[in-house]
């Protein structure tokens, strides 16, 4: 049976050690071929996780779960380790060394953020972290000759340091009042004593809450993320928009809505407010940049606060709505990262004219931004939908959420600004630079797949929330 | 029939995707593509509308689809007398807009998708019968102005410095802050209804429900209003229009931005209308805003198509104002206007359109003796002049009388002094409009316009022919409309909201 559950992870790090193994005994293989190789077995190990089924009991004493949640957001992580995969086989030239090592890295990653998605214990939580935290630290900082880089991964290392400090030493204090690590238990003790916990334990929640909101950039956490953003490999900044951040929402979502569910009332105020903050820090943050990926930088802490706004709603339609946002995030995403890899370009005005020189990825860059907007019939749409109907229906029982939404309204307008001058950029301004853009077959086809996905997910929603709805399901919220 | 009603609103949007996949260099297949969807579009609601059950009152053509069951959504079309005359506008106008489509030169399959999505947006949001697609549609149809306008348009120097793309990013911010607050709106409606977005049944649903009605029809009445460009919200409209392409402003401010008065009307006054009672003294001094503040700007523009952008928000005013009478004479009137004004808007642009398209100049003082060169659409625009200025004849003058007749009737005295507000509003559209078009198409004739070439095919003449005709025969022939729309304001919108003495009145 724990052979059963986790066999997705062990594919993983086979794959992982074999990419090393191969690079050991033919140094200086086609690193493009090896990168295309890679995603398409990471693809058909996605393809596989579909004949996998959930299992009801939890398994490494009680350490791990391979629910409907689990497997959702493996699949999840899966997709995005096939679509990172073949950026970094497009990006392979741009690497000066060590690109099987790169793809080794990334596999580890995903590894990691597969056991996060069954966690079920902080002590496993933690292991977990660390492995996709550290894979990360090398990842940022790969492009070892660019100062830029090398300043990204010092900064996401130290303040992932910190924030990992933060969450131990929370997870100290947490089990130190309940003489617990594991979250049944937890919600079984906590659930017991009725009232408000003593003060010690409120602050382990929140250091474990500064651990997980520096995974997902909210704020107060968050100054990381636009630097960052821009300053990694591209397809790492990728992984991390969709893949980190993800991980990061599946531990929020296990440890909030499992572990400290009975305490809701006291962390759901403070999540409302991050949400706000986050919403509002993003947005406007993102009015001014002129570099595309500083840009998504920003917006992706203004996507952390929407999808803040269904975890504070602490209710089954707010935890579906994030797990439905997170699968259209990230083809929208990796979308976006996709064309900015084709160009390989920074600079937003380097787009303009970009619909003239290369149709499909003006078109493809064009959509991603307007799904990021939220405009219909875009997947980006109904994502925001169903979070601002999970806010309402909290809002029916407590005002203060109507406030969240009008928030959450504005940002929506503000976003659309900042978006739609990348789209300006594409189709309005007129071109600078009008060589063609030559792009790969595989990439031609993973573009189409982001765009029909996009587009899909946006008309006929119903395949993703029903299987929304299953994963959420695990958590017994009304 | 009810599967026609859906072929005939998703037809342009199946063939914005077909045009996706043909080549960009056959710019001919692209234009016929959209040609033949809008003109099957119009050519099937003509159908519907003349199988159009007037005896009833209530919906007709329902097709329902379950989309998707958690939330209760159903892809649901359907179309009472009101939807009906808005759907054959979107028809008339969509198509009038894909013929006079053929000065685009540039980008020409970017410019029919988006046109065409445009197009299904609108008449989505006019058939849907369930709020989540109404909203889905309603955001279909507000984004690819943004790229029609900053793609296509052109906006001469000189108005403040502003920029095409100034205009467009500002026309598309405040009709998404209208739409999003009118999202806010539209989810509590669904969760204190019973979480159904069913408008019949949400209907039945929040009567004695106990939501509180103040403050969800604030949230659409400004929502909506801001793509009505209900004053102080209007801002965005005439800068929008003078820098979208003629097709563009056709479907705008011909069209889409009835969208917004009929959301109040489909959605906020059935719905909620104990909420009406609470705003409707104030929109109808917003109305006599729309209808003299903007009248008057319009007199100081130079720019063709800024009067006729100003003329429009004046426009709506009348039709905001019909809709705060909350009677069955003045929403209808209100609705019959929208359908009248959407006509006429739609000409006015396209007139323009014809000649800006060669002389690459609109501005008034420098156009002169225009009639002399290009005597049909000089005549064409003496006539739009003269509906739109509510002369006797054309269907603005019925619907603009209706709406008088309804504000005075309703009886406060807030309503008698807006009903005068509005009338001292014709004199001021008379004014500016009659100004315009005796200078630039009257007067000496400037031999640097030698160079403009009339329309003289019919193929040429046959849009601006189309749009008059219909004009002319609804003025004449109100009851066409008129008869299938009253029963369905008495029923759908106002059977709740009003106390039965003010239903009463009649005018005939």
């Amino acid at each position: 049976m724990n052979l059963y559950a986790t066999q997705l992870e062990c594919l993983l790090v086979i794959l992982g050690i074999g990419t090393l193994l191969t690079d050991a005994f033919r140094p200086g293989g086609n690193r493009r071929a090896l990168g295309y190789t890679l995603a398409t077995l990471v693809f058909i190990t996605l393809l596989y996780s579909f004949t996998i089924h959930p299992v009801n009991e939890t398994l490494f004493h009680k350490m791990y779960r391979l629910d409907a949640f689990a497997l959702f957001f493996k699949r999840l992580f899966l997709l995005a380790t096939a679509f990172v995969l073949l950026m970094g086989a497009e990006f392979a030239e741009r690497f000066e060394t060590g690109v099987a090592e790169f793809y080794a890295l990334v596999l580890l990653a995903a590894t990691g953020m597969l056991i996060i998605a069954s966690v079920n214990d902080f002590i496993l939580l933690f292991v977990a972290l660390e492995l996709v935290t550290i894979t990360f630290y090398v990842l940022t900082s790969f492009l070892r000759r660019q100062t830029q880089s090398l300043e990204a991964g010092t900064k996401y290392l130290i303040l992932g340091a910190l924030s990992s400090g933060f969450t131990v030493y929370g997870i100290a204090y947490i089990f130190g009042t309940t003489g617990t690590t594991n979250f049944d238990k937890l919600a079984g003790i906590l659930h017991a004593q009725a009232g408000t916990p003593v003060p010690p334990f409120i602050l382990g929640m929140l250091l474990v809450l500064t651990g997980l909101g520096f995974k997902i950039a909210s704020v107060p956490f968050q100054i990381w993320a636009p630097d960052v953003y821009q300053g990694a490999p591209t397809p790492v900044t990728a992984f991390l928009a969709v893949g980190s951040k993800a991980a990061g929402f599946a531990l929020l979502l296990r440890v909030m809505l499992a572990g400290l569910l009975p305490v809701a009332s006291v962390w759901m105020p403070v999540i409302l407010v991050l949400s706000a903050a986050t919403l509002v820090y993003g947005n406007l943050g993102a009015i001014s940049q002129r570099n595309i990926k500083r840009l998504l930088g920003y917006s992706s802490i203004g996507h952390a606060g929407y999808m803040l706004m269904g975890l504070a709603a602490v209710n089954q339609l707010g935890a579906q709505a994030v797990m439905f946002y997170l699968a259209q995030y990230a083809f929208t995403n990796l979308c976006a990262f996709l064309v900015i890899v084709a160009v390989g370009r920074n600079e937003i005005s380097e787009y303009a004219g970009l619909g003239k020189r290369s149709p499909i990825l003006g078109a493809a860059l064009f959509l991603a931004m307007a799904s990021l907007a939220g405009v219909p019939p875009l997947s980006g749409f109904f994502g925001k939908f169903q979070l601002f109907a999970a806010v309402i229906q909290a809002a029916q029982t407590d005002s203060r959420f109507y406030v969240l939404a009008l928030i959450g309204s504005g940002a929506v307008v503000v976003s659309l600004y900042y978006y739609f001058n990348v789209a300006r950029a594409i189709y309005i301004e007129e071109a600078t630079d009008i060589t063609p853009l030559p792009i790969s077959l595989p990439m031609r086809a993973a573009l189409y797949v982001c765009m029909i996905a996009m587009l899909g997910l946006g008309i006929y929603q119903r395949p993703l929330v029903e299987a929304a709805t299953l994963a959420a399901g695990v958590f017994g919220l009304r | 029939m009810e599967n026609l009603l859906t072929i005939a609103i998703l037809l342009p949007l199946a063939s914005a995707f077909l045009a996706f996949l043909l080549p960009a260099k056959k710019p001919g297949a692209i234009r016929a593509l959209a040609l033949f969807a809008t003109g099957v579009s119009l050519l099937l609601t003509l159908y519907i509308f003349s199988q159009f059950d007037r005896q009833n009152a209530g919906y007709q053509f329902v097709k329902s689809i379950e989309w998707l069951p958690s939330f209760g959504i159903h892809l649901k079309f359907g179309v009472d007398g009101i939807s009906m005359v808005l759907l054959l506008l979107v028809g008339i106008v969509s198509f009038c807009g894909a013929l006079v489509s053929h000065e685009i030169h540039d980008r020409e399959k970017e410019y029919y998708i988006l046109f065409l999505a445009l197009t299904s947006g609108i008449s989505g949001t006019f058939c849907a019968m369930d709020m989540f697609f109404f909203y889905f549609f309603y955001e279909l149809a507000v984004i690819p102005m943004y790229l029609l306008i900053g793609m296509y348009g052109s906006l001469p120097a000189g108005k403040h410095g502003r920029t095409k793309e100034y205009a467009t990013m500002k026309l598309t911010l405040y009709l998404t802050a209208g739409a999003v607050l009118a999202l806010v709106g539209l989810l509590t409606m669904y969760y204190a209804g019973g979480r159904t977005f069913d408008m019949v049944q949400l209907r039945e649903n929040l009567r004695g429900s106990g939501l509180n009605q103040k403050w969800v029809f604030a949230a659409l009445l400004f929502g909506f209003g801001f793509l009505a460009s209900l004053f102080p919200f209007h801002t965005w409209s005439p800068i929008g229009y003078a820098a979208a392409p003629t097709a563009a402003s056709m479907m705008h401010a011909g069209v889409l931005k009835k969208l917004g008065t009929y959301g109040i009307i489909r959605l906020a006054l059935p719905l909620l209308p104990e909420g009406a009672r609470q705003w409707v003294d104030l929109l109808a001094i917003l109305a006599c805003f729309n209808i003299l503040y903007a009248g008057l700007a319009a007199l100081t523009q130079k720019d063709w198509k800024f009067v006729i952008g100003y003329s429009s928000v004046s426009h709506m005013g009348y039709i905001m104002l019909g809709i705060a009478t909350l009677n069955v004479v003045g929403v209808t009137g209100a609705v019959l206007l929208m359908f009248a004004h959407g006509v006429m808007a739609a000409l006015t642009f396209s007139l323009i359109g014809f000649f800006y398209h060669q002389t690459h100049n609109r501005n008034v003082p420098d156009l002169s003796g225009l009639a002399r060169k290009i005597p049909f659409i000089g005549v064409c625009m003496v006539m739009a002049v003269m509906a739109s200025s509510g002369l006797p004849g054309f269907a603005n003058f019925a619907s603009e009388v209706m709406v008088f007749i309804g504000a005075w009737s309703q009886g406060s005295t807030l309503f008698r002094i807006a009903t005068i507000c509005a009338v001292w509003g014709i004199v001021v559209t008379a004014t500016y409009l009659l100004w315009a078009v005796r200078t630039s198409f009257f007067g000496p004739f400037d031999e640097k316009w030698n160079m403009l070439n009339d329309a003289t095919t019919l193929k040429q003449k046959f849009p601006y022919a189309l749009l008059l005709v219909v004009l002319l025969v609804v003025g004449f022939w109100p009851r066409t409309l008129i008869d299938i729309i009253k029963p369905s304001v008495a029923k759908q919108v106002l059977s709740q909201t009003v106390e039965p003495k003010t239903a009463m009145v009649e005018t005939r």
